[in-house]
């Protein structure tokens, strides 16, 4: 071999060195490791979005496909491919990342939008609460509602609680049913009390108002006028005015009477039958009226034979206008009850027989009248 | 002899392609991971830890996926061993998720029935205010916040049927808020009861 022969056969080992070297290092691994990490990262993502409960079908078939390349995945391994070689797998992985990121914006979005919602139904039932139980309070109808505002608070308090726990969908759902809540007591309350917003009875007891203090000025003789939704105490002289006082009603004082121990107060033209002076009450002055009176009694008569009485209450009785038993007390069972300053004063100006008419509202735009208004609209009934 | 070999090539190598050819699914570890996965979710993998749920339906559906494209190859070129780990790996995740949903079930649970307690005892704490309250006419400002305090002892039951139907998160956050309005009307109680002094039997009717 000539020495240039020699040196053509070093060049060409060289040359297929180098061509093996380039192919070796060339070599891939058929398993893509920044692409397995990738799609582990957003595995995690959407757990902590919680997607498999916020957009199942979506997660289920990331998870799906995840499973079924991280088989092949954990089976080819070790394997390595040839640059000129396809790679099904790592394509695969690749399409599963574009999907999977995809994925991930996708259910932010949804829970983006879950949270909005649940939020604004959230903000709007705790409103609307509040709004219902001032309304409830201003106008003393608490118990007309019975066991529902609580229940309503405990479903606002667990949509509350579920919110701040991110779990968005349960606190839709209790913030959804506190809201047909809501609604259905805005009914009842429209139900019990619609009558304070009904012209025709405004009108009537407007008519026995007008009457009682006509008779007033007729007989040139005192007359009293409760108006139950104002709660306020007005006396007449003459067909006068003569003062008008603040006045508290029964626990239940704003509905009207029906039996005996339902705490509400009566309305109807009534008359003094007694005046019971210091001793002779417990509740420091007491201006006795003949409650029941005629129409009282038929109305209750009726009222029981249609079932809407049960047969075991009676009609009550023992309605009085009287000052106050105990200076911090802030309630009475059916009766009117006055400052004792004031009941001093009013008791010395009335008699046995002095008309006393009381009413439901004087006019329509009585605070009973307003409250459901506002209620209906809130409620959009 | 060289005869003799060349005869015996082609049976030996039958006899090779028979034995390879027997090629069967693992259905005893199929069956084993389906039941696995099944006691899962019986466990309430599907609510507590439900991304590890969906990931092991995943892996079965893998494994039937993979059985199926055996199952469509000639019979001597089958080969089950990938569907084999599937199995033992769908078995072995699905035995980890259920205890882990078990775990966390259980945690839930604990926290639920804690709860139920605590709104008892503070349902308790306030009717027991409401029966101390004076009766006469000291009953009538007692009369709305009493009927809250039944209100209360009702919703109790609510807690119970959630815990029934083991909804223990509903439970837990029902308890939780009987538990807080309860506070609250007992606070109203006593300062009404405060106000009020002591009552007078009632004497009248009204």
């Amino acid at each position: 071999m000539t020495k240039y022969q020699r040196l053509i056969y070093s060049l060409a080992a060289g040359y297929a060195f180098l061509v093996l070297v380039a192919i070796l290092t060339a070599c891939t691994d058929a398993v893509p490791q920044d692409v397995v990490e990738a799609i582990e990262a957003i595995d995690r993502d959407l757990m902590e979005l919680r997607a498999a409960e916020l957009a199942p079908d979506d997660y289920s078939r990331f998870a799906h496909q995840w499973m079924a390349l991280k088989a092949r995945v954990q089976a080819e391994e070790d394997l390595i491919h040839w640059p000129w070689e396809s790679n099904e797998l790592d394509l695969a992985l690749r399409g599963l990342y574009e999907e999977g990121v995809q994925t991930v914006e996708r259910v932010t979005d949804q829970r983006k939008a879950l949270r909005q919602t649940a939020e604004h139904k959230l903000a709007s039932v705790e409103d609307r609460f509040q709004i219902l139980t001032d309304q409830v309070g201003a106008i003393d109808s608490r118990l007309v509602l019975g066991q529902q505002l609580v229940e309503t608070d405990l479903l606002v308090k667990q949509a509350r609680a579920f919110f701040e726990e991110g779990q968005f969908e349960r606190s839709i759902e209790a913030s959804d049913k506190a809201g047909q809540m809501l609604i259905s007591q805005t009914t009842v309350l429209s139900s019990e009390l619609g009558r304070y917003a009904d012209h025709g009875r405004i009108g009537r007891w407007q008519q026995m108002v007008k009457e009682t203090i006509e008779w007033s000025r007729r007989h040139r003789t005192s007359a009293i006028v409760v108006s139950k939704a104002d709660r306020v105490l007005t006396l007449y002289k003459n067909g006068q005015k003569v003062l008008s006082y603040p006045v508290r009603l029964g626990f239940n004082g704003i509905r009207e009477k029906r039996y005996q121990g339902d705490g509400a107060t009566p309305e109807g033209r009534y008359r003094i039958a007694g005046k019971r002076g210091q001793g002779q009450t417990q509740f420091y002055r007491a201006l006795l009226l003949d409650y029941p009176n005629e129409e009282d009694r038929r109305r209750f008569q009726s009222a029981r034979k249609t079932g809407l009485i049960p047969a075991s209450k009676g009609i009550g009785g023992q309605i009085e206008i009287h000052g106050v038993e105990n200076e911090l007390m802030a309630q009475t069972l059916g009766c009117v009850m006055l400052e004792n300053a004031q009941m001093v004063y009013l008791y010395d100006r009335v008699e046995k027989g002095t008309p006393v008419t009381i009413v439901g509202a004087l006019h329509e735009h009585n605070s009973v009248a307003q409250a459901l208004a506002s209620l209906g609209q809130r409620n959009n009934i | 002899m060289t005869e003799n070999r060349l005869n015996f090539a082609p049976i030996a190598l039958a006899l090779v392609l028979m034995v390879t050819g027997c090629a069967k699914p693992p259905t005893e570890q199929i069956e084993a991971a389906e039941k696995a996965v099944a006691d899962a979710q019986q466990s309430g993998a599907a609510t507590y830890v439900a991304e590890e749920y969906t990931k092991i339906e995943g892996t079965l559906s893998a494994l039937k996926k993979e059985v199926a494209d055996q199952d469509a190859k000639f019979a001597l070129l089958r080969d089950y061993g990938k569907a084999e780990q599937l199995a033992v790996a769908a078995k072995a995740d699905a035995e980890r998720v259920k205890a882990e949903a078990e775990k966390k079930r259980e945690e839930a649970k604990i926290a639920a029935l804690q709860a139920q307690q605590a709104a008892q005892e503070s349902v308790k704490v306030t009717l027991d205010l409401v029966a101390k309250a004076p009766a006469g006419k000291d009953r009538a400002a007692l009369e709305a916040i009493k009927a809250d305090a039944d209100a209360l002892k009702a919703s109790l039951n609510q807690v119970q049927i959630a815990i029934d139907k083991a909804d223990y998160q509903a439970a837990q956050k029902q308890a939780e808020a009987i538990r807080e309005k309860s506070a609250a009307v007992s606070h109203e109680i006593e300062s009404a009861l405060a106000k009020i002094g002591k009552g007078k039997a009632p004497a009248k009717k009204k």
